[in-house]
């Protein structure tokens, strides 16, 4: 590549970056402004004083919310990766009659536009008595993240040599020694990839947490920073430091494992 | 006792590719069995069926007298070793090896003890810590066998083992695996499908095509009397040569006639070839058993042919002669003094003692 | 009992609860909400009574005839469309630009992707802030208060808040597509990013030996190659397009005139604010229809090439 041609590349990464870069700055600097220096002639500019009011008003706000939403996502999580881990191995491994119609079957709800059962959804969760908890919301991220999961996980036990599964049973293993004592120990990585991925979507979710909890106090923090909005008054310094605050978890895990999620991502995407 | 049965075998899968048809044989026990054919025969399929790792779909498998057909791997007592090793990536050499034993609940002590000693056997004692991911293809293959050996099973099962090496290492590990029978004394059903490996350890070798058993044998029978062409032109190398001919009478006896050809077939052939006179058939000779006339020092009448050098390969210890005869191709592997090049006449000697002939029907040999 | 057949007769047991849980929480209450909307259900009380009464396409023949449910359609229509050109044409030329090995694209690529780990409501909450147009020329806010402060007073605009249309396109949509292309785009860049790894350099080198220029390389033998990641980014996109529902909730809501509504925020305002449960499924249905018209063929074809291969 010639020297202008690369001066020209960064030109317009340069420009491009800006373009990703604007919704953060804003957030950040309002964020970090009082609410009597938010004001919108000077939306634009630097903070003339750091104050950590947005942030203290957003946090007591939030902070009940932002529990729930720890609450709901880490069991959903941890559930519905290994629920896919399970069914990931007897797709990949235990090749039994239709199961690429099961598969498929299951691959389905992926897709469907979650308004298409939620009416029914609801009225079931009345029925049981579950309606506006957070059980509730666990429950359903863990059934409509399997297939997601269960994706990810045959896919990862495909690239695995069925030989290591079939020296095992040799070896003298049942199933379950296959499945806990060699499947799952090399299993970190998968287990890595989806629970990023499986995180980020529960943490981000707002359709489901927006219907089926409607006491405010139980619900997630997308709601929440939903509701901030809808106040007479937007304090807008708040209302940015909340949007920070609730996109803290998620962010943290990008930055902290970026190459995982990105794996996540392409491996949501069926085959490639 | 580990004797292993196959009594009219068969394997169809449910696509309906029916991989091994009807296949019968004992492989006795501490014998040295090898399963050899082009890929795609069956021989995997074959041995996969040995191990209960493949469902038979007819006949009967019987490991030391018992029908084992419904038994799982594990309550076989058999090891296998797979071409690609899989050698469990998470666990260091030892455990590898100490997996099966661990799993049948053997007492540590004894689990120590056998582990080192097949670690010793197989001079990879000083790996024993370190994790697959950090050895050599031959040190991964070395494991692979001794997580085998601690088991002391009754048959060992090998699916190409050895073609995962470099050339060098391929040699070296041949001789050591032949050396491991003797000193083991096992029962081992070995599939290749180089006929080097077959040829070189072999007690009995069962040559497959299609799925069909072509001919079980000692390493000399298959060699020397193979019992059709497929298996005639599958052992040696260069193969062996085929011409299309016909036997005539005349001359004071019978002769192989084509273009260019005319050789007289020994006394102690010429029962056996009565019915074929004036017939096609598919004449069969080695390359190692034909000599350039101009070099060959030993006696000889009625067995010389003459044809155009196409090219010819020096390979050092001899020469291939790649000659055409009369529309048909031969080749010769002579010795290296000969002054045959590329674009010259040579005239070749038959040894006629050695020829085959199969019937152009049945490809089967009738010498 | 054999034991490939007990092998695999576990693996159905082991799929077993999970092909339940998915047959009833997916199929049977889709079921359900087809079964809905061919009902009566259309207010609290009727639903209160339990008493279904079939109805027959009414519900759909009064969504079809509502002004607000076709101006959905249409802006679904162009927010898709838009949506995805922008996103796969910046997704591409990002993983072009990125893919050349220049120096620092990590940080890039990280970059262009961090937006896919942060919520639509997160975003939609800014984004909303920036495109909000405040009383311009003279008060004016967010990015038109960034023109006229940059001299480009020209460029301000009502964002969201217009109400012009081109044809059937309402303007309006821009900014909430520039906020989907910002969050999505990056995503596409991975997608495309891999496709490139994937191209073995020998085949570019082949192509340079036989002289062809990198304008050619790219059109000829890149593109063709990308082939199936187009397809899966346009599949991708497209099924979120049609269901998008954050975003527009917490960035702009359906606006005035509707101008920034789509179906799932008026299907969420049918069932959860006006209780007509019965139109609120209707609509659902009709979105479940769309997204499996571009989602089964797909589901059909991938596996089928799992299978083969």
């Amino acid at each position: 590549m010639t020297k202008t041609k690369l001066i020209i590349s960064y030109i317009i990464l340069i420009i491009i970056s800006l373009f990703f870069i604007t919704p953060f700055y804003v957030t950040l600097i309002t964020s970090f402004k009082s609410l009597n220096e938010v004001s919108i002639a000077t939306m634009w500019n630097f903070p003339k004083h750091f104050s950590l009011e947005g942030f203290i008003g957003a946090y007591k706000k939030l902070a009940p919310n932002m529990k729930n939403s720890f609450y709901l996502t880490i069991p959903a999580t941890i559930i519905s990766a290994v629920l896919g881990s399970i069914n990931g191995f007897a797709l990949s491994k235990l090749k039994f009659k239709y199961s690429n119609l099961i598969f498929a079957l299951i691959l389905f709800g992926m897709f469907i536009p979650y308004q298409s059962v939620l009416f029914p959804l609801i009225r079931f969760f009345q029925k049981i008595g579950l309606y506006g908890t957070i059980h509730a919301l666990i429950i359903i991220h863990v059934i409509y993240g399997i297939p997601i999961t269960t994706l990810m996980f045959k896919n990862y036990y495909e690239e695995i040599p069925d030989e290591l599964i079939e020296a095992a049973s040799i070896d003298g293993a049942n199933l379950y020694d296959v499945y806990t004592k060699v499947l799952l120990p090399i299993s970190i990585p998968g287990f890595v990839v989806v629970a990023i991925w499986q995180f980020t979507n529960i943490w981000n979710e707002f359709l489901f947490a927006v219907t089926v909890t409607n006491n405010p106090a139980k619900q997630p923090i997308t709601v929440a920073l939903v509701n901030l909005a809808g106040s007479q008054v937007v304090e807008w310094n708040i209302q940015m430091a909340g949007a920070l605050i609730a996109a803290l978890p998620t962010l943290i895990v990008y930055i902290a494992l970026g190459k995982y999620f990105i794996r996540g991502l392409l491996a949501g995407s069926v085959k490639g | 006792m580990a004797q292993v049965v196959l009594e009219n075998i068969d394997k169809i899968y449910p696509n309906g590719f029916h991989a091994v048809k009807n296949a019968s044989f004992t492989i006795e026990d501490k014998e040295f069995c090898v399963l050899l054919g082009p890929s795609g025969c069956g021989k995997t399929t074959t041995l996969r069926m040995i191990a209960g790792l493949e469902e038979i779909s007819k006949g009967t498998l019987k490991i030391d007298g018992k029908v084992v057909n419904d038994v799982e791997p594990k309550d076989r007592d058999i090891a296998f070793v797979f071409q690609n090793y899989a050698l469990y990536p998470h666990m260091t050499v030892y455990d590898n090896m100490a997996f099966g034993l661990k799993l049948r609940k053997f007492p540590k002590e004894e689990i120590d003890q056998r582990v080192k000693n097949a670690a010793k056997i197989l001079d990879i004692a000083h790996l024993l810590d370190r994790k697959p991911k950090q050895l050599s293809g031959g040190q991964r293959q070395r494991v692979a066998v001794g997580r085998a050996i601690v088991r002391d099973p009754k048959v060992f099962l090998f699916d190409e083992p050895l073609s995962n090496l470099d050339a060098k290492l391929r040699v070296q590990m041949r001789s050591e695996l032949k050396k491991l029978h003797h000193r083991l004394d096992a029962t081992i059903v070995y599939v290749t499908h180089d006929q080097v490996e077959a040829m070189t350890m072999a007690d009995k070798i069962v040559i497959m095509k299609d799925g069909v058993i072509q001919q079980i044998g000692s390493p000399y029978d298959v060699y020397f009397k193979p019992k059709n062409k497929f298996v005639a032109g599958f052992i040696g190398t260069p193969p062996m040569n085929f011409l299309e001919a016909k036997v005539v009478k005349g001359d004071g006896g019978l002769w192989i006639s084509a273009e260019d050809l005319k050789v007289k077939i020994p006394k102690e052939f010429e029962e056996k070839l009565e019915s074929y006179i004036d017939k096609d058939i598919i004449f069969g000779i080695r390359p190692e058993n034909i000599h350039d006339k101009s070099i060959y020092k030993g006696e000889h009448t009625n067995d010389v042919v003459k044809g155009k050098v196409d090219v010819a390969e020096p390979l050092g210890s001899e020469t291939l002669l790649h000659v055409t005869l009369g529309g048909q191709y031969l080749v010769a592997k002579v010795d290296p003094t000969t002054t045959a090049r590329e674009g010259t006449e040579v005239e070749l000697i038959l040894e006629m003692e050695t020829m085959h002939v199969f019937d152009k029907e049945t490809e089967l040999a009738v010498i | 009992m054999s034991v490939q057949k007990n092998k695999s007769r576990m693996g159905f047991i082991i799929i077993l609860p999970s092909l339940i849980l998915i047959g009833i929480f997916v199929y049977y209450f889709i079921f359900w909400t087809i079964r809905t909307s061919f009902s009566n259900w259309n207010s609290f009380s009727s639903l209160l009574r339990g008493v279904y009464k079939y109805v027959g396409f009414r519900n759909y023949e009064r969504i079809f005839m509502d002004p607000r449910f076709q101006t959905d359609l249409w802006n679904t229509l162009f927010f898709t469309l838009f949506f995805i050109l922008g996103s796969v044409g910046l997704g591409l030329f990002l993983a072009n630009l990125i893919d050349k090995g220049i120096k620092g694209s990590r940080f890039f690529q990280n970059l262009f992707l961090f937006p896919m780990a942060i919520s639509f409501v997160v975003t939609g909450t800014v984004w909303s802030w920036i495109f909000a147009p405040g009383n311009f020329p003279n008060d004016p806010q967010g990015l038109n208060l960034l023109f006229k402060k940059l001299g480009l007073e020209k460029l301000q605009w009502m964002w969201y808040t217009s109400s012009e249309s081109i044809g059937h396109f309402n303007l309006a949509l821009i900014a909430v597509i520039i906020a989907a292309v910002w969050q999505m785009s990056g995503y596409i860049m991975a997608m495309y990013l891999a496709g490139l790894k994937a191209i073995p350099e020998e085949i570019l080198e082949a192509a340079r030996v036989d002289g062809a220029n990198e304008r050619y390389i790219f059109w000829k033998i890149k593109m063709p190659l990308l082939k199936p990641i187009t397809l899966s980014a346009m599949i991708v996109l497209g099924h979120v397009s049609l269901k998008i529902f954050d975003l527009i909730y917490a960035m702009t809501g359906s606006g005035p005139n509707n101008v920034t509504d789509v179906p799932a925020i008026y299907m969420f305002e049918l069932t959860f604010r006006s209780n007509k449960y019965a139109m609120g499924s209707a609509i659902s249905v009709i979105m479940l229809l769309m997204v499996a018209v571009i989602i089964i063929p797909y589901l059909y074809s991938s596996l089928r090439r799992g299978v083969s291969s």
